[in-house]
């Protein structure tokens, strides 16, 4: 991401500048929630920069949107409202939707919710829908700090980009 | 898009709406019992509920569902079939319950009659799809524009006397009405 821009209706966010290659880390210290979000989307391939260049995987999202979202996988702030009953449809659900195996989103589904043990299903559905896509990049918008321990455990050696407006939140990712 | 991406946002998306489906088959079903046998009321009635049933489609409504499927591997005008799928489902199905009460009223239903409410229902369906992605006045153009859809499929039939006319019109309506969902469902940013 150079330089990266986008216009809102109230503000222009960015511009944002950063690099990551595969199987780093890097944690993004924002000055608002608003821009936060929209650094996720953008480093996402779903929102289209309005000035600047983003390229994910070596393509640009408003060219190539779909390969992008194949290899990025967002995981939004907030929480998803779906309990433990809806497990099973909604892992159904994002493998249709990722073109994965039934049998094997599960069983990865299943493997993942072992390792992020101890944290709100809220929090860790979207996570594992996310991991299931077998993604090379992890956005996390926000994440509780909270959860750092599991989320870093989950996602293993995937990159991870996660943005932050708290300082605390940001060094329990870094 | 394959046909199991297709299906996933049809069950997902039906599963998530299934009480909005409910009430407007369950009203569909009222009004089927009680109205005079005529060709207005299953197409103006039915494609009233295909305009609600594409407007709790809306962005915002079921966040979770927008935020997967924007962040899903698929063309725009794929994720526009998937999701122009599941209203007209809906849609579809306010006619046939509309028609079996119709039946169980006793009232006599034409071939034709349920073949234009279903044609004018899924075109005028289809146009309010657009009313979602957008806001304020345009909005209202759009509700405005599926129901003039349906009030111009019925006018073909009762004035201008021409079946395979109207029929033809819901065709062309409902296929450019397709398109620009998918082209504003590519262009559409979710901030």
């Amino acid at each position: 991401m150079r330089d990266a821009t986008f216009a809102t209706e109230t503000a222009t966010v960015g511009p944002v500048s950063l690099q990551l290659e595969p199987g780093e880390r890097l944690t993004l210290q924002c000055a608002t929630a608003e821009e936060a979000a929209v650094v996720a989307l953008l480093a996402a391939g779903i929102a289209k920069a309005s000035g600047g260049s983003v390229l994910i995987d070596d393509y640009d999202p408003r060219v190539q949107p779909v390969h992008c979202k194949r290899v990025t996988a967002l995981v939004p702030h907030e929480p998803f409202a779906i309990d433990e009953s809806e497990f099973a449809r909604y892992i159904a659900y994002r493998a249709a939707l990722w073109n994965v195996e039934p049998a094997r989103a599960f069983a990865h589904a299943e493997l993942i919710r072992g390792r992020l043990r101890g944290m709100h299903e809220a929090f860790a559905y979207p996570l594992i829908g996310a991991l299931i896509g077998l993604p090379r990049l992890i956005i996390l918008d926000r994440p509780q700090a909270v959860y750092a321990p599991q989320i870093r455990t989950a996602v293993g050696e995937i990159a991870l980009l996660s943005t932050h407006t708290e300082p605390a939140a940001a060094s329990a990712f870094a | 898009m394959t046909a199991r991406a297709l299906f996933g946002v049809l069950q997902a998306r039906l599963y998530a709406q299934r009480r909005v489906v409910l009430s407007t088959c369950a009203g569909a079903l009222v009004a089927g019992l009680i109205a005079p046998a005529s060709l207005a009321g299953p197409v103006l009635f039915c494609s009233l509920l295909g305009i609600v049933l594409a407007l709790s489609q809306s962005p915002g409504v079921h966040p979770h569902l927008d935020r997967c499927e924007q962040s899903a591997p698929l063309f725009g005008r794929e994720l526009a079939r998937g999701k122009a799928l599941v209203p007209c489902i809906a849609a579809a199905l306010t006619v046939l319950v509309y028609m079996t009460g119709q039946l169980l009223g006793g009232a006599p239903i034409p071939p034709l009659t349920l073949l234009i409410a279903l044609g004018s229902t899924v075109a005028g369906t289809l146009v309010a799809l657009s009313a979602t992605m957008r806001r304020g006045v345009l909005r209202a153009l759009y509700v405005l524009l599926a129901a003039a859809t349906s009030l111009v499929a019925f006018a073909l039939v009762e004035v201008g006397r021409s079946v395979p006319g109207a029929l033809a019109f819901c065709a062309v309506v409902a296929f450019l009405a397709l398109r620009q969902y998918g082209e504003t469902l590519a262009r559409y940013d979710p901030i």
